[in-house]
């Protein structure tokens, strides 16, 4: 039995002349915590574009439980369980924190012009959601502000915002783009609990990216690290500080004197 | 200043206000809530007013059906425009919109053996020996509805007075359904699609059909639109579906406040009134200048008294002015 949940094989893009990823390959174990670091510019957040199908990669494969997604629509691959956040969080700043957090729902019959005629299953899945909703937003702490324009959150609430309106959407796997970065301690801590909470009782498989590998240190089961669109190391967290090659990836490689 | 004082201009007032409200309907649906920049929303009332006065006068077909037909062309106008263009970015579709009602109004233009061309319905070939005439099915339903008013209120009850009901009517009926609509997840979707496409479809959400759909509804509208157009001119001309036509409905959804549907009825009968009242402003100072220059300065009120409202309140009518600024 196969435990992979997700296979990226040798997966290349380029832009214009930069290869930003260079051949990619990587797997993603089922339930597990994996974090991918790497330096800027190593291609991190291309590598989560093309998993979560916003751009098609140039070659290359990419396994979802088994089946190829790397030509499927984003939407697609949604509805196939991997949801993603985005770096520096993205929410709808016109909707209320609410709406932004119901609009995670999947197969929501309303969603559907045709079942405007069918009001009864429309309120019935709307208000299970508002419950949920409001469930998510105690968790995270912005509940008072449910009623409000996501537009005026801060940094830090659009962040648990964007985590609370992907698990809204019941995902297999979750795709977190540097969920920590620019995020005060206390709200890193708050994070991390809400992350093991999941992990323990939904059984949820992350993906994350990070730019040190010090954050992601004691929540991943794995690392890999990548830089110039390649995987340079993947293994354990401990592992990975006396990888010569991430050394050289971010310290720099010292030039042969003669 | 004897015609302001008399009840059937207002009702003529009523009646163009009516179905310009209709027509900044569809644009509501499509950029109130979808965000999408419509500029040839008068084509999709070009082609369901045209298709049904062809229908009827060269085709004897039953007026309700012809009506029915007229509509579901414009629908499947939005649908080819939506097909082609939605899926670029947002000001692409814009552009190619006002192409689309122009390439309608001179198709329509050029036709002189379908749709009577320059010389507009009265040129299209009739059944037979009957009179190119679209309305007769739609005039006796008047007359009928005009025979059991009269005796409750009076003279005041004339066609126009019975138009004005009939679109009202219509324009209250499709506020009351647009404004449910407006209240499900699809037109929350919709409205996210307006600030952000990756979200959304992140979410599982196939953006695409959504705003396709928010255009074929807006065509419909505009559609039903057309049709009372038709009815109420009782002879169309290509020169009634010019671009400006769809900007007047702009500036009924920007008076209303586009986000929400509330204030339209309002900024209609506003609008109606700037277009069709301001050329009663025969008092000093306009009397200065004679009739001709007056119809200018009217037109240039209606741009000042615009701006004017637009400085002072951007969100329109009723609209909330925080759902426009938040960045």
């Amino acid at each position: 039995m196969n435990n992979l949940i997700l296979e990226v094989n040798d997966v290349a893009i380029s832009f214009g002349g930069v290869r930003a990823v260079n051949g990619a390959t990587l797997n993603v174990h089922v339930d597990s915590v994996t974090s991918v670091i790497g330096p800027n510019g190593a291609g991190k957040t291309t590598l989560f574009n093309l998993i979560s199908g916003a751009i098609k990669p140039d070659s290359g494969t990419i396994l979802f439980q088994g089946m190829e997604i790397q030509n499927l629509l984003p939407h697609k691959i949604a509805d196939r369980g991997i949801i993603r956040t985005f770096q520096g969080a993205k929410v709808i700043k016109r909707l209320s924190v609410l709406e932004n957090l119901m609009l995670g729902g999947q197969d929501n019959p309303g969603d559907r012009l045709t079942n405007f005629f069918n009001p009864k299953a429309r309120r019935a899945y709307e208000s299970a959601s508002r419950d949920r909703a409001m469930e998510l937003l105690q968790q995270i702490g912005i509940e008072r502000f449910a009623n409000e324009y996501a537009g005026i959150l801060s940094g830090g609430q659009r962040k648990l915002l964007d985590l609370a309106r992907a698990l809204m959407a019941n995902p297999t796997m979750l795709l977190l783009d540097e969920p920590f970065a620019g995020v005060n301690p206390t709200l890193v801590e708050k994070l991390l609990e809400v992350l093991q909470d999941l992990r323990t009782k939904h059984h949820l498989t992350f993906l994350l990216i990070e730019h040190d590998l010090e954050t992601v240190m004691n929540i991943s089961d794995r690392v890999i690290v990548m830089a110039e669109g390649k995987v340079i190391a993947d293994g354990e967290p401990s592992s990975i500080y006396e990888n010569q090659a991430v050394i050289d990836a971010y310290l720099g490689t010292r030039k042969a004197t003669s | 200043m004897s015609a302001i004082m008399q009840p059937g201009f207002w009702i003529f007032i009523l009646t163009m206000s009516g179905i310009y409200g209709i027509f900044g309907l569809g644009l509501q649906v499509q950029y109130g809530v979808g965000g999408i920049l419509n500029f040839g929303h008068v084509g999709m009332m070009a082609l369901s007013s045209y298709t049904m006065a062809i229908l009827v006068i060269s085709h004897g077909v039953n007026f309700w059906i012809a009506a029915a037909a007229g509509v579901a062309v414009a629908a499947l106008g939005g649908a080819f425009l939506g097909l082609t263009t939605l899926r670029l970015r947002g000001d692409y579709f814009s552009i190619v919109s006002i192409a689309f009602s122009e390439i309608v109004r001179y198709v329509i233009f050029n036709s002189d053996n379908i749709t009577g061309g320059t010389q507009g319905s009265l040129a299209i070939p009739p059944l037979g020996d009957n009179y190119p005439s679209y309305t007769d099915a739609w005039d006796s339903i008047l007359r009928h509805v005009q025979d059991f008013l009269q005796p409750i209120f009076g003279d005041i009850v004339d066609r126009e007075f019975v138009m004005a009901i009939f679109i009202w009517a219509t324009l209250g009926i499709l506020l009351l359904i647009i404004s449910r609509v407006e209240r499900t997840s699809w037109a929350r979707v919709l409205r996210a699609t307006r600030e952000d496409d990756e979200v959304p479809a992140a979410l599982g959400k196939n953006v695409f059909r959504f705003r396709l759909q928010a255009v074929i509804i807006g065509s419909i509208i505009g559609g039903i639109a057309g049709i009372y157009w038709a009815l109420e001119s009782s002879l169309l001309s290509p020169e009634d579906f010019l671009t400006v036509v769809t900007f007047y409905g702009w500036m009924i959804l920007i008076l209303s406040g586009a986000t929400k549907v509330k204030g339209l009825p309002l900024a209609a009968i506003f609008f109606g009134f700037l277009y069709g009242g301001t050329r009663f402003f025969t008092f000093f100072p306009f009397s200065l200048v004679d009739s001709a220059q007056r119809a200018y300065i009217r037109i240039m009120i209606i741009g000042v008294v615009l701006i004017i409202l637009m400085m002072k309140r951007p969100q329109g009518i009723f609209g909330k002015r925080q759902e426009m600024v938040l960045e």
